[in-house]
């Protein structure tokens, strides 16, 4: 089964471009939201919004006492009108815009040889799980965060920052079989 | 100080959420030029074996640090309409290595 986004026309995929040109360009657009806009980027923030919506639609009682719900919800009346979740479409869209221009669209499960599609999907989610979970946990993710707090020298997203790599090299080697 | 141009009202904040759109855009495309739409790239440098992600990541904060540093010192940006994040640093050091730990099981 092929994706109509898959390229067929036997075009290989165009090469990454250097890190360090990349590293460049993502600063400058963090700079650019810093000069417009007046904060830096988000991402984890959108899903908060999303869930503090829904959670909203199906019981007002529940999210009307609860300080996290009521943070999004009084910032966006729809997660439409806020700026982090509007953000992130964008970032969708010029996520595919970059990789259809480089012939690297197609319909794949990014994993190792020695895993199943399915169990890779598995610990996507139980992935997912703490990332959310640790996202709110430590107010923010690899965007909100780490870059945007860490190129204001913001003391709490360095050591979030740090905190990141070095959960993730604590448990590279027990997962070593779903990349390798 | 003219900018944060939305704060000082330069902008109108009804340009937020396209500007938003735009910023998204940029952010979203620069990533994947750098590989990361592939989970595979992510987790390398976890394994060593790729560093991308380290050496986007700190080019990034060190480009836009510097830009920031500048039209601080300069005059225009008003670094005091940009809103930090306060500093709880036990929740942030675990959700940090949380986050971390579900970036490499997840891959994202």
């Amino acid at each position: 089964m092929k994706s109509s986004f898959v390229q067929e026309t036997g075009v290989r995929p165009a090469p990454y471009m250097n890190p360090y040109l990349a590293g460049v360009g993502i600063g400058l657009v963090l700079l650019t939201a810093f000069v417009v806009a007046g904060r830096g980027l988000g991402a984890s923030g959108a899903f908060a919004s999303v869930v503090s919506f829904a959670v909203n639609l199906v019981s007002p009682a529940h999210t009307a006492d609860n300080v996290f719900y009521q943070k999004y919800l009084s910032r966006a009346a729809h997660p439409f009108q806020d700026a982090i979740f509007v953000g992130v479409i964008g970032v969708m869209i010029g996520g595919f815009t970059s990789g259809y221009f480089a012939h690297r669209v197609a319909r794949t499960v990014e994993k190792g040889p020695n895993i199943s599609d399915k169990g890779r999907f598995v610990l996507a989610f139980a992935g997912g799980v703490l990332m959310a979970f640790g996202a709110q946990l430590g107010r923010g993710c690899t965007s909100g965060q780490a870059l945007t707090g860490g190129s204001l020298l913001n003391l709490g997203s360095w050591a979030f920052m740090l905190s990141v790599f070095a959960g993730g090299y604590g448990v590279a080697y027990f997962f070593r079989r779903e990349w390798k | 100080m003219t900018a944060p141009l939305i704060s000082t009202g330069v902008l109108d904040p009804s340009y937020t959420l396209p500007i938003s759109l735009l910023i998204g855009i940029g952010f979203g495309f620069f990533l994947e030029r750098a590989g990361f739409g592939s989970a595979r790239k992510l987790v390398a440098q976890f394994y060593l074996t790729d560093l991308s992600v380290f050496k986007v990541m700190f080019t990034a904060i060190v480009t836009a640090m510097v830009g920031v540093a500048v039209l601080s010192r300069a005059g225009f940006l008003d670094m005091e309409q940009i809103p930090l994040i306060g500093t709880y640093l036990v929740p942030m050091v675990i959700g940090g290595l949380v986050l971390g730990a579900g970036f490499v099981i997840g891959g994202y």
